[in-house]
């Protein structure tokens, strides 16, 4: 598939040419630097603060055109202002490291508008522990240009370039921002001051991983002006009163809490009464409470409130002052947390990062593992930079920290490597839009728990001339070797999935004959998967995503020992995934999307003890947990509430957003394109069978299904082209129309509730019907979709003309529409025959009889074979016409209700659930997860050395917590966890089964197998089953057998003890013998 | 509150322990059939409905899903299907309720004190507003019609020729009456 963006397109295809080359000059920044000097000129102009601007191009062309197929997840994040902002920049990354390549990565998924790298050194074999667009033919060549080609496949629209030679200030001046992975002190300083002095100033990021400790410093210059503080989408409230006083007092529905805090701006819409608050100036809430808060506004002389109104937070840009490196190594100020059983850790990280600089300085290398004499030189180093720095020096240096910083300062390992990658890819895109908080300046950062619990041996930290020497300089060849031959699951392979695979590989995880890695997924490749799945590219859409990724993977290691399937992992592949399998593995990796599945590996978990390494993403956000056998509470012991879905009643007639009227959109499509054609296929495959279970049924439902299938096929069945338009048009008048009009017919404007409370009363807004119009283009639009997709129902070939707006007008003008006569059942009161049962409930078992009568009489006109076409909600296609059709239904409503209208994107946003996702977030919670895979796979570890994390690199926050441990249960002198299960050997029957359970105390009122019931002891006739095994009653009732390669039947039991207390027992294993 | 996974269990037993009459099917616990009686004081003092119950997989992390099966003339339940709008057992659910909950108070409540301002059955709800006698009329004329205790309790006669029920006994409903009997 071709990019949209044409001219990009040839601008990158003179790049490639020019990788080609593998070489660049400076006139490949000529571009750029021309376009920063417009920039700077219109730096007064809106919306170009911080010397942003979407006039980059020099030749004055348009802003690039989104590929919105492409980028849909993550303009679900970034919305298309930054996203047009982040085309526009030109970012310079030098050290092509393993972070360096990280950050190149996720900047060219992100799509900036150009990539320069910067690396003078040449490819060795550590390099190869982190960098993974290497292999070992390359030891020997320029970084740099070792991985231009590579990159440039994850993203042809962004111009890739290298430079080879020294770096000097000059260079700089061509990009928005710079990031450096690996520079001195001295050269960072000198470049910080440059980029300060630079109108507007370049944004400078240093940051280093060295072994298992991280950093990263941020200056985006003196005044730097964030747009959007936190991402998130500004709040609102559908206001109830508003008093007249000083200050006013705002109340609203109790529908939904209200989220303002002291201190917000606001403003008000649509109020009545109190007009003079609509004047759209922000006023600031103070005292902000859950349904109410008061208004910094004198409004006794203002109107008397009589009704509506809507509240909207009005987000407030900040400016952040940055302090020079210069400074801020001086004097840091608070460093950003990421760990509270670390919190004495950033002074003495901030310490010792300056300590191992002067080492490398002074002696020009890094101290090398297991080497005492030079920790005890970087210590010193260490003591003689904290005499030096008088007030704020440390009272204290934890020497056993450096002597862990020293070994492995030299490696630079793939998980640090991608949890930076994310953090300081992140911070870039703030640089370059204004879009999240900045990371204000220094972070710190390390995972020494994930070192080998008993000590390393000098001699098992040396080289071995391999791939793998930097990951051994840390953790010893021992763990090393644990890695490669370790048997691990892989539930998914998508975007934690691409991003876990190349971390496994990196780190030599299954990559030996002994170990083995085993991948599964289902799904397919899509284009909007490209963004941030890296190892897919475009030529692999619609191949099985586990096949292409592992691939791709073995690209990066060929020596991963790796098998891909295509089985959903679920209770109905456990034939594959079975008993055998399932016992052999040392661990499982969740890369999943959804908690149906996540709760289902739990379970297979929890059931065969194993480790489960869990982590999601949700935009900027994301979040891991460890589930260690006996250590910590599973995954399904703690729950998010489920998502808040919106009232019936309130879809059905009465919406009061967006939100509401998309819900309503999808169900009218489901059931028009998807549900209604396919009761009409099951009538036609069997008209008797089907006319016997409509009759057998008798219900108000089979009534109702059997009158739109009539519907489908007779009155309204389509032949023609035009016919699919009527049928369009006729549905615009029922749903816009007509509906609105009866409802407002049977609740008028001034219909009051039996208190006298106005009916019509927020948060409930009053309809207004639409009066169609062909020359009204949403309304046109709405027709056209509706009329392709129905043609597409009844397999109508649709003509070109039905795309042309003129003819389509006519063809729709030509149409006759019935005039409305709203229904009057519930008016005429007074006439007592209209309002009893007689007119709205004829026996529906008659109906049904007349119903299918009528069906079967228009069955035999129909051509022989006849079928209609059913249509799936599909929402990444963008030429099939579904999303039209749900927005213009979603819209229109919209319109009826006065709510404001979205565009296309919004709505497939919401309609289609899209959940935002973007590259860097992702890397970085598998980061976190794999050094916490070092953990698990080297044993031996306590709960105190594991790590949970919850990070938003929106604010930035990094929030990392021992996991909780798992609930004990105590009887008598028994006690138990969620890990533990009991096994009865015997072939017990079911009184046994009870009998053994009161030995212990516990009376047993209830036992199941799956979702069946095998007895209850309020069932008197389940008191027959008492002498039967319980194997077969299972068999009997619940349909399971004991599968040929298990031994044992599992069941759960509720019971209580002698007290009437629940006592939640663990499952039960019964082995038959 | 006990674990999750015994809770169907728990609500079930509990259910029953509470003199309400419950039909399996089939022995599963993912849907059942609860019957109902009109709240004394109501105006649908009398009738007896069958209440479907279905518990998701989440349950009772989310809420079950409740539907009359038999007709009943309410603002707030959809005429048609029988899908009940009421926020306690939608929006505002908590894993803290239970089955006993929804049919000792919240369906009661809702039977006693419908809410016309947001309706399901807007028909019901208008009449309610502007006519209450009316509509009182029609509300005990479905009883009448819909839900004496045989409308409710009856098994229906096509159940019997259902090919499955014939061969296996465990195939056939299970109703466990404690207590009261139908009045």
């Amino acid at each position: 598939m071709l990019p949209r963006k044409r001219f990009v397109e040839a601008e990158v295809e003179d790049e490639v040419a020019d990788a080609g080359l593998r070489k660049k000059t400076r006139s490949d920044c000529l571009i750029s630097s021309a376009s920063r000097a417009a920039a700077a000129e219109e730096g007064n102009h809106s919306g170009s603060a911080n010397g942003m601007d979407m006039e980059c191009d020099a030749n004055g062309s348009n802003p690039p055109e989104i590929d919105e197929d492409l980028h849909s997840r993550q303009l679900a994040v970034y919305g298309r202002e930054t996203m047009r902002r982040l085309f526009a920049s030109n970012v310079l990354i030098s050290g092509l490291n393993g972070l360096g390549a990280e950050i190149a990565k996720n900047l060219v998924l992100a799509g900036v508008k150009s990539v320069t790298l910067h690396d003078e050194g040449n490819v060795d074999m550590w390099d190869l522990s982190s960098n993974f667009f290497f292999s070992e033919g390359d030891v020997g060549e320029n970084r740099a240009l070792a991985c231009v080609q590579k990159l440039q496949e994850l993203n042809n629209a962004v111009i890739i370039s290298t430079l080879t030679e020294t770096l000097s200030k000059e260079h700089l001046s061509n990009f928005q921002a710079v990031v450096f992975t690996d520079i001195s002190l001295e050269k960072a300083i000198e470049y910080d001051d440059y980029c300060r002095s630079q109108l507007p100033p370049i944004a400078f990021i240093k940051s280093e991983v060295r072994g298992l400790f991280g950093s990263v410093f941020c200056d985006f210059g003196p005044d730097f002006t964030v747009f959007d503080v936190d991402g998130e989408e500004p709040h609102t409230g559908i206001i109830a009163s508003i008093s007249n006083d000083n200050p006013a007092l705002v109340s609203c529905v109790d529908d939904e809490r209200l989220e303002f805090q002291d201190g917000d701006l606001v403003v008000f819409s649509e109020v009545h009464g109190m007009t003079e608050l609509n004047d759209g100036k922000p006023r600031k809430v103070k005292n902000a409470r859950p349904y109410s808060f008061t208004l910094e506004e004198d409004t006794t002389q203002f109107g008397a409130y009589t009704k509506g109104g809507i509240v909207t937070q009005v987000k407030q840009p900040k400016v952040l002052q940055f302090k020079s490196l210069r400074d801020a190594l001086r004097d840091p100020g608070d460093f950003l947390l990421s760990d509270f059983s670390k919190f004495d850790r950033p002074p003495l990280l901030h310490l010792a990062f300056q300590a191992l600089d002067k080492f490398r300085h002074d002696l020009g290398r890094f101290p090398v593992a297991g080497s005492e004499d030079d920790v005890q030189k970087l210590i010193a180093l260490g003591v003689h930079i904290n005499e030096s720095l008088g007030d704020g020096k440390l009272e204290q240096i934890d020497k056993k920290l450096l002597h862990h910083f020293s070994h492995g300062s030299r490696a630079i390992l793939n998980p640090m490597a991608a949890m930076f990658g994310g953090i300081v890819g992140q911070e870039v895109v703030k640089a370059c839009s204004g879009k999240f908080h900045p990371l204000f300046q220094f972070f710190y950062f390390d995972s020494v728990e994930s070192l080998p619990t008993e000590p390393l041996e000098p001699s098992d930290l040396k080289p071995m001339n391999c791939r793998y020497d930097a990951q051994i300089s840390v953790f010893g060849s021992k763990l090393q070797k644990k890695l490669e031959e370790a048997k691990i699951f892989m539930v998914g392979s998508g975007a934690l999935g691409c991003e876990f695979l190349k971390n496994l590989a990196l780190m030599g995880v299954c990559c030996s004959q002994k170990g083995k890695l085993t991948i599964t997924d289902d799904d397919v490749i899509e284009k909007s998967n490209l963004s941030r799945q890296f190892l897919f590219r475009d030529w692999n859409i619609g191949q099985a995503k586990s096949t292409v990724a592992a691939s791709a993977a073995m690209a990066i290691n060929p020596a991963l020992h790796i098998e891909a399937l295509q089985n959903r992992a679920s209770p109905e592949t456990e034939n594959v995934f079975d008993d055998a399998f399932w016992e052999s593995l040392d661990a499982v990796i969740n890369a999943l999307d959804n908690v149906t599945a996540r709760m289902y590996i739990d379970s297979r978990c929890l059931y065969f003890q194993k480790p489960l390494l869990e982590s999601g993403t949700l935009g900027a956000k994301c979040n891991t947990q460890m589930v260690i056998p006996h250590l910590t509470e599973n995954y399904g012991a703690s729950r998010d509430p489920p998502e808040k879905q919106a009232p019936m009643c309130t879809v059905h007639s009465f919406p009061h957003n967006i939100d509401h009227c998309l819900t309503w959109a999808r169900s009218e499509f489901e059931g028009l394109l998807e549900k209604t054609p396919n009761e009409v296929n099951t009538f036609l495959s069997n008209p008797s069978a089907y006319a016997s279970a409509m009759k057998s049924a008798g219900d108000a439902q089979a009534r109702d299904l059997l009158e739109r299938v009539l519907e489908c096929l007779d009155r309204d069945r389509c032949e023609t082209f035009q016919d699919c338009i009527s049928w369009a048009r006729l549905k615009f008048e029922d749903y816009f129309s007509n509906r609105v009009k009866q409802l407002t017919f049977t609740f008028p404007e001034d219909s009051a509730t039996s208190t006298g409370a106005p009916f019509w009363s927020a948060p409930k807004r009053f309809p207004r019907p639409l009066q169609f119009s062909s020359s009204d283009p949403s309304h046109l639009h709405f027709v056209m979709a509706a009329a392709i997709l129905r043609a597409e129902t009844f397999g109508i070939p649709i003509p070109d003309w039905a795309k042309n707006p003129k003819k389509l007008a006519d063809a729709v003008d030509a149409v006759i529409v019935p005039d409305f006569l709203p229904k009057t059942g519930v008016k005429i009161v007074t006439d007592e025959k209209a309002t009893s049962l007689s007119a709205a409930s004829i026996d529906d078992a008659a109906v049904i009889n007349d119903l299918i009568a009528k069906l079967e009489e228009c069955a035999k006109k129909l051509p022989p074979g006849f079928r209609m076409n059913p249509i799936q909600f599909e929402k990444d296609d963008d030429t099939n016409y579904h999303m039209d059709f749900i927005a213009g239904l979603a819209n229109m409503r919209a319109r009826n209700y006065s709510i404001p209208e979205v565009d296309k994107l919004k709505a497939k946003f919401i309609a289609g659930r899209i959940i935002p996702a973007i590259a860097t977030s992702t890397a970085m919670a598998t980061g976190l997860v794999c050094l916490e895979l070092y953990k698990v796979l080297a044993g031996g570890h306590k709960l105190e050395d594991y790590r949970n994390t919850f990070a938003n690199l929106a604010l930035p926050l990094f929030s990392m917590a021992e996991p909780v441990p798992p609930k004990t249960i105590k009887h008598r002198d028994m006690s138990w966890t969620v890990w533990d299960r009991w096994i009865i050997k015997g072939d017990l029957t079911l009184r046994e089964l009870l009998r053994w359970l009161e030995d212990r105390g516990l009376n047993a009122y209830s036992i199941s197998c799956g979702t069946s019931l095998l007895y209850n002891s309020m069932f008197p006739r389940h008191k027959d089953r008492m002498d039967k095994k319980v194997v077969d009653v299972a068999k009997e009732v619940a349909k399971v057998e004991v599968p040929p390669y298990r031994r044992h039947l599992d069941v759960v039991v509720a019971c209580e003890d002698d007290e009437d207390n629940d006592i939640d027992i663990p499952l039960i294993s019964i082995y038959s013998p | 509150m006990s674990s999750p996974s015994k809770r169907r269990e728990m609500d079930l037993m509990k259910l029953m322990m509470s003199d309400y009459r419950v039909e399996m099917v089939n022995d599963g616990m993912q849907e059942f059939y609860v019957y109902f009686h009109g709240p004394n004081e109501s105006l649908y003092q009398g009738g007896v409905w069958r209440v479907r119950v279905e518990l998701p997989d989440a349950y009772p992390y989310k809420s079950p899903s409740i539907g009359f099966v038999n007709k009943i003339y309410h603002p707030n339940v959809d005429e048609m299907s029988g899908s009940v709008c009421l926020d306690v057992i939608n929006q505002t659910w908590s894993p803290m309720f239970d089955l006993v909950n929804v049919f000792e108070v919240f369906l009661p409540q809702l039977l006693l004190y419908p809410n016309p301002s947001d309706p399901l059955n807007g028909e019901a709800a208008a009449l309610m507003m502007r006519d209450r006698p009316a509509y009182e009329q029609k509300v005990k004329e479905y009883c009448e019609k819909y839900a004496k205790p045989e409308d409710a309790g009856a098994p229906k006669e096509d159940i019997s020729s259902d090919e499955e029920l014939s061969e296996d006994e465990y195939d056939s409903s299970d109703e466990a009456v404690v207590g009261k009997p139908d009045p």
